[in-house]
């Protein structure tokens, strides 16, 4: 599944551990979801989206 | 999601659970080198203790940088977060149904008259490769 991830965790200056931390993941994860390797769990995912002050549909996509 | 460090309730279920593994390690061990044949009473102490030596060393990791540990460290302890869990879900499916051929295999080679021992030395060692490499190979992946 596509993602807005690295871009948003970069306009906000992040490093990917120091999101890992905030959101309570590991590093690896962050890496992974960035990828587009891993997709996170629903809960996870509402958690990245609230974390960014946005919208789950507007950070992650499905390509038609 | 994954806990930083283990929670308090976590430490005490581990260190429960290792001295119940303990006594029932030095139980069956006794019982083994008793009863047993040959060396097997000493050899499954031996290998117990390599085991243990190894889980401690694990714990430690954890439980001083969880963020520094594996992936599979942090699964295999509980404090994993969501995809660590998942990569060791996986890996042991993987495991596990690669254990129903290696089983058949082992029982074909003591049928046509291979050690029994040896043919269980190499099932074990077989299992785990498989584990090992599954558990690389998805997290890799993933």
């Amino acid at each position: 599944m596509r993602n807005e991830v690295r871009r948003l965790r970069l306009a906000a200056g992040l490093s990917q551990r120091e999101l890992g931390e905030q959101l309570s993941v590991s590093r690896q994860t962050i890496n992974s979801i960035e990828t587009e390797k891993y997709d996170p769990s629903l809960p996870l995912a509402i958690v990245i989206a609230r974390h960014f002050n946005t919208t789950v549909e507007e950070i992650f996509h499905v390509d038609p | 999601m994954w806990t930083r460090e283990l929670t308090a309730r976590q430490k005490t279920g581990t260190l429960l659970s290792v001295l119940i593994l303990l006594v029932v390690v030095v139980g069956v061990g006794l019982l083994l080198r008793e009863h047993g044949p040959g060396n097997m009473g000493t050899g499954f102490l031996q290998g117990a203790a390599v085991g243990l030596v190894a889980f401690a060393v694990v714990l430690w990791r954890v439980s001083r940088a969880p963020d520094k540990a594996s992936s599979f460290e942090r699964a295999f302890t509980s404090s994993g977060d969501e995809r660590d869990d998942d990569l060791l879900t996986r890996a042991l499916a993987v495991l596990g149904l690669a254990a129903f051929p290696l089983t058949g295999a082992a029982a074909v080679a003591i049928g046509l008259g291979a050690e029994v021992a040896m043919v269980m030395f190499f099932l074990l060692i077989a299992q785990l490769a498989v584990g090992v490499v599954a558990y690389v190979v998805i997290a890799r992946r993933s």
